[in-house]
C-alpha cells in the first residue's frame, strides 16, 4: 500500500501531465498559422499499476509521447501535385509573354504581310507612280522590323530564361543542403529517443519548396532518414549529404544543369525548373524557327519574283530583300535591300509603264513559301499553335491549381490547427490540473491531520 | 469527419478567380474584343489575321476598280470623240467625192480634214493622271508623232502590250487596249484611212475607195470601244460585289472576336456578385471567431 504519499504522487502526475498537455495546447495556438505545421496530440497513458495480492493500484499518468499528425501519403501527393503546379505555372507565365508579340490581327507580323501584298496590288493601276512605289518599300521595311523585333524579343526572354536556370539550381543547392542538415538534427534526436515532430514539418516544408523547383522524389531510409533523387535518379540528398547541381554552358550557349559531370537537363520533368527549360529549350525555338522559315522562304520568293521582271530603269530586277544566308537568324537578319522605290520590278516587258510583273509578286502571296503554306497562312498557323498550346497550359494549371487546393483542404483536415479543439481541449487539461491540485490540497489536509494524530487539539 | 479549420486559402482563391474574370471582362468590353490575346480562342485568333488580310485586299480591290475607272471611262470618251471626229470626215469625204465641188471648196474640204487629223492625233495621245492611254505599256510618251514621211502620216512609238490588274480574287480586268489595235492595225488605220483620204482629195483620185476604207476603219473603231463599256459593266457590277464581301467580312470579324456587349454586362455583374459573396465570407469568418470568443 503506498499510502498518503503515494496519492500525492499520483495527484502530481496528474498536475504535470496536464500542465505539459496544455503546452501542447499552447504551442499548437501559437502555430496556428505556421506554414507546414502539423498540430501535435499529447498521448498521455496510465502508469504502470502496483500489483498487491488480488489488487492492481494505480500509479498515476504519464505523457507516453506528443505525436504530430500528418499523413505521409498526402505530403508525398501535395509534392507530386505543386511539381506539377509550379511546371505548368512557369511555362504558362513564359508563354503568355511569348504569344503577346503575336496577339493583334490588325498590326504585327500578319497585318505587315498583308500590307506587303496589298501595297503591291495597289501599285499595278499606276506602276510608274513613285509614292505607290514607296508604299511597297515602305510595307517591305515595316515587315522586316517586325520579323526582326520578334525574334530579338524572343531572343531576350530565352537568355532571361537562361538566367532564370541558373537562379534555381542555385535555390535547389540552398534547400537540399539545408534538408540535410535537419536530416543529421533528427537522426541526432532520434538516437536520444527525442520528439522529431518539429523538425520533420520542417523538412517537410523544406521539401515542398524544393519541389516547387524540381521533380524530387523522397525515399525513407528507416530510423526517420530521407534521400531526394530527382524522378530520373539524380541524387539530391542523401541522409545527412547534400549533392548539389551546377550549371555550365552547353555547345548550344545555353545553361546546362549539371549533376557532377553528368548533363541531366532533359532529364527533368517537374517543378519550375522543367517549366523554364521547356520554354526555353522547345517552345521558343519553335517559334523562332517557324518565324525564321517564314522570313527566308517569303524573303526568296520575293526576290524570286522581283528578279522575273524590270525596274523603272529597262533594268532586270535586283533583290528587294537582303538574300537570307539560311533559315536559322533569317528573322532577326531580315532587311529591305534597296532604298530606292524605282528598283522595283512591276514591269515584264522592259517598259516603265508595264505592270506584268507585279502579278508575280502577288503570286507570292498564295505561294507555297514556308512549310507548304503561304505566307499568311504559315503566320495564322502559328498564332494558333502558340494559342493552343498557351491555353491547353493554362487550362491544365487551373485544374492542377484546383487539385492542389484540395490536398491542401485534406491536409488541412488531418494537420491544421482548429482553435475550437484547443479551446475545448484547454478546458478539459485546466480542469484536470484544478482537479489534481484539489487532490493535492486535500492530501495535505489529511496530512495535517495525521501529523497531528495524539496530539492535544490546539485550544482556540 | 474533421474539416479543414483553414478555408481562408480556399476563399482566397475564390475571390482571385472572381476578380480575375471581372477584369477579363473588363477589358473585353473596354477593347470592344473578345479575343485578346491567341489563347482567348486560338481559332479565332488565326481567323482574324486571314480576315484582316481579306478585308485590306478587298478595300484595295475597291480603290483599284474606282482608280481603273477614271482611266476607263477618260479612254472612252476618246473613242467617242474620235468617232463624232471620224462621222465628220466621212461626210466631208462623200461631198469632196461629188463631181460638182469646186477645186477652193475642195481645197477647204482638205484643210478641214488635215484639222481634224491632227484632233485625233491628238485624241489618240490622250494621257490620264500622267500616263498615255493608248501606248500600250510605253505610258510615258505621246504613242503618235506626226510623220509625213510614212503613209499613215503619224509612227506609234508604243507597244503591243496590255496591263491587267487584279481586282478580286483571281479577276483581273485589262486596263488598256494598245493604239497599234485600236487606232493603227495595219488593215483598220484611222490614220492611214484618213491620210490616204486627204491625199486622195487632193489628187481627186479614188475619192470613194478612201472614203469607203474610212468608214471601215471607223466602224471597227466603234466596235473596239464596246471594249470599255463592257469594262466599265464589269467593274460596277464587282464594286457590288465586293461592297457585299466587305459588308460581310465586317460581320465576319465581329463575330469573331468582338463582344457581346449585353452578355459581357451580365457576366461582369455575376462576377462582381462572387466578388462581394467571397469578401463578405472572409469578413464573417473573422466576426465568428472560434469558442475562445466564448471563454472567458
Amino acid at each position: 500500500m503506498s499510502g498518503l504519499f503515494g496519492t500525492l504522487s499520483i495527484a502530481l502526475s496528474g498536475l504535470s501531465v496536464s500542465q505539459q498537455e496544455l503546452e501542447t495546447s499552447s504551442n499548437n495556438v501559437a502555430n496556428a498559422n505556421t506554414a507546414g505545421y502539423s498540430r501535435e496530440v499529447p498521448l498521455a497513458e496510465a502508469g504502470p499499476p502496483i500489483v498487491l495480492g488480488s489488487l492492481a493500484l494505480g500509479t498515476g499518468v504519464v505523457l507516453e509521447h506528443i505525436e504530430s499528425l500528418r499523413n505521409p501519403i498526402l505530403e508525398i501527393q501535395l509534392n507530386q501535385q505543386t511539381q506539377q503546379d509550379s511546371y505548368l505555372n512557369s511555362q504558362l507565365t513564359e508563354l503568355q509573354q511569348v504569344q503577346s508579340g503575336f496577339s493583334s490581327s490588325t498590326t504585327g507580323i500578319g497585318a505587315d504581310i498583308t500590307n506587303f501584298f496589298n501595297s503591291v496590288q495597289q501599285l499595278s493601276p499606276d506602276p510608274i507612280n513613285l509614292s505607290l512605289r514607296q508604299s511597297v518599300l515602305t510595307a517591305a521595311g515595316n515587315l522586316a522590323t517586325d520579323f526582326n523585333t520578334a525574334s530579338q524579343n524572343l531572343e531576350t526572354q530565352r537568355s532571361n530564361l537562361d538566367q532564370n536556370v541558373v537562379e534555381d539550381v542555385g535555390q535547389i543547392n540552398a534547400l537540399t543542403s539545408e534538408i540535410a542538415s535537419v536530416d543529421q538534427q533528427i537522426s541526432d534526436l532520434q538516437n536520444t529517443n527525442e520528439d522529431t515532430g518539429t523538425l520533420v514539418d520542417q523538412q517537410t516544408s523544406l521539401i515542398r519548396q524544393l519541389s516547387a523547383l524540381v521533380d524530387v522524389q523522397v525515399i525513407a531510409t528507416g530510423q526517420g532518414g530521407i534521400s531526394l533523387t530527382t524522378s530520373n535518379g539524380t541524387a539530391l540528398v542523401s541522409g545527412s549529404q547534400s549533392f548539389a547541381l551546377s550549371t555550365a554552358t552547353g555547345t548550344d550557349a545555353t545553361e546546362h544543369v549539371m549533376s557532377g559531370s553528368q548533363d541531366v537537363t532533359t532529364a527533368l520533368t517537374g517543378g519550375s525548373l522543367a517549366g523554364t527549360l521547356e520554354i526555353r529549350d522547345q517552345e521558343i525555338p519553335g517559334v523562332l524557327n517557324q518565324l525564321d522559315q517564314l522570313a527566308a522562304g517569303l524573303a526568296n520568293a520575293v526576290n524570286a519574283a522581283n528578279a522575273q521582271g524590270y525596274d523603272l530603269t529597262g533594268a532586270q530586277g535586283t533583290n528587294i530583300f537582303t538574300a537570307p544566308s539560311g533559315i536559322a537568324g533569317a528573322a532577326g537578319a531580315l532587311r529591305v535591300a534597296i532604298s530606292d522605290p524605282s528598283l522595283i520590278a512591276a514591269s515584264s516587258d522592259g517598259t516603265t509603264g508595264s505592270n506584268g510583273n507585279l502579278a508575280n509578286l502577288s503570286a507570292v502571296a498564295s505561294a507555297p513559301v514556308a512549310n507548304g503554306q503561304t505566307p499568311l497562312s504559315a503566320y495564322s498557323d502559328l498564332v494558333f499553335q502558340l494559342g493552343s498550346t498557351t491555353s491547353n497550359i493554362s487550362a491544365d494549371a487551373d485544374a492542377s491549381a484546383q487539385i492542389l487546393q484540395q490536398l491542401e483542404d485534406q491536409r488541412g483536415s488531418i494537420s491544421g490547427v482548429s482553435l475550437n479543439e484547443e479551446a475545448a481541449n484547454m478546458v478539459q487539461y485546466q480542469t484536470a490540473y484544478q482537479a489534481a491540485s484539489r487532490v493535492v490540497s486535500t492530501v495535505n489536509n489529511l496530512l495535517q491531520d495525521a501529523v497531528n494524530l495524539g496530539m492535544d487539539v490546539a485550544e482556540s | 469527419m474533421r474539416v479543414n479549420p483553414y478555408p481562408m486559402p480556399d476563399l482566397l482563391a475564390a475571390l482571385n478567380q472572381s476578380e480575375l474574370e471581372q477584369q477579363e471582362v473588363t477589358l473585353q468590353i473596354s477593347s470592344g474584343r473578345s479575343v485578346n490575346e491567341p489563347s482567348d480562342n486560338p481559332a479565332a485568333a488565326a481567323m482574324l489575321v486571314e480576315n484582316n488580310d481579306e478585308m485590306q485586299f478587298t478595300a484595295s480591290d475597291l480603290q483599284n476598280l474606282s482608280t481603273i475607272h477614271g482611266r476607263l471611262s477618260s479612254a472612252d470618251s476618246v473613242l467617242s470623240s474620235m468617232q463624232t471626229a471620224l462621222q465628220q470626215a466621212i461626210s466631208l469625204g462623200v461631198e469632196g467625192a461629188n463631181g460638182t465641188v469646186s477645186s477652193s471648196d475642195q481645197a477647204d474640204i482638205v484643210a478641214q480634214l488635215q484639222g481634224i487629223q491632227s484632233q485625233i492625233i491628238s485624241l489618240a495621245n490622250t494621257s490620264y493622271e500622267g500616263n498615255y492611254l493608248f501606248g500600250g505599256t510605253v505610258t510615258g510618251q505621246p504613242p503618235y508623232v506626226p510623220n509625213s514621211a510614212d503613209p499613215s502620216g503619224v509612227t506609234y512609238n508604243g507597244n503591243n502590250d496590255v496591263n491587267q490588274v487584279s481586282v478580286g480574287k483571281g479577276y483581273q480586268i485589262a486596263v488598256n487596249q494598245p493604239g497599234s489595235q485600236l487606232f493603227s492595225a495595219s488593215s483598220t488605220s484611222v490614220f492611214l484611212a484618213l491620210n490616204q483620204l486627204i491625199q486622195a482629195l487632193q489628187s481627186n483620185n479614188g475619192i470613194e475607195t478612201a472614203v469607203t476604207s474610212l468608214t471601215s476603219a471607223a466602224n471597227y473603231l466603234s466596235a473596239q470601244s464596246v471594249f470599255y463599256g463592257n469594262a466599265m459593266d464589269q467593274i460596277t457590277s464587282q464594286t457590288t460585289y465586293l461592297n457585299a464581301v466587305k459588308l460581310q467580312l465586317a460581320q465576319q470579324q465581329n463575330a469573331l472576336g468582338g463582344v457581346d456587349l449585353a452578355m459581357a454586362a451580365n457576366e461582369l455583374s455575376q462576377d462582381q456578385t462572387d466578388t462581394q459573396a467571397a469578401i463578405e465570407a472572409i469578413s464573417k469568418m473573422e466576426q465568428n471567431g472560434s469558442l475562445f470568443n466564448y471563454l472567458s
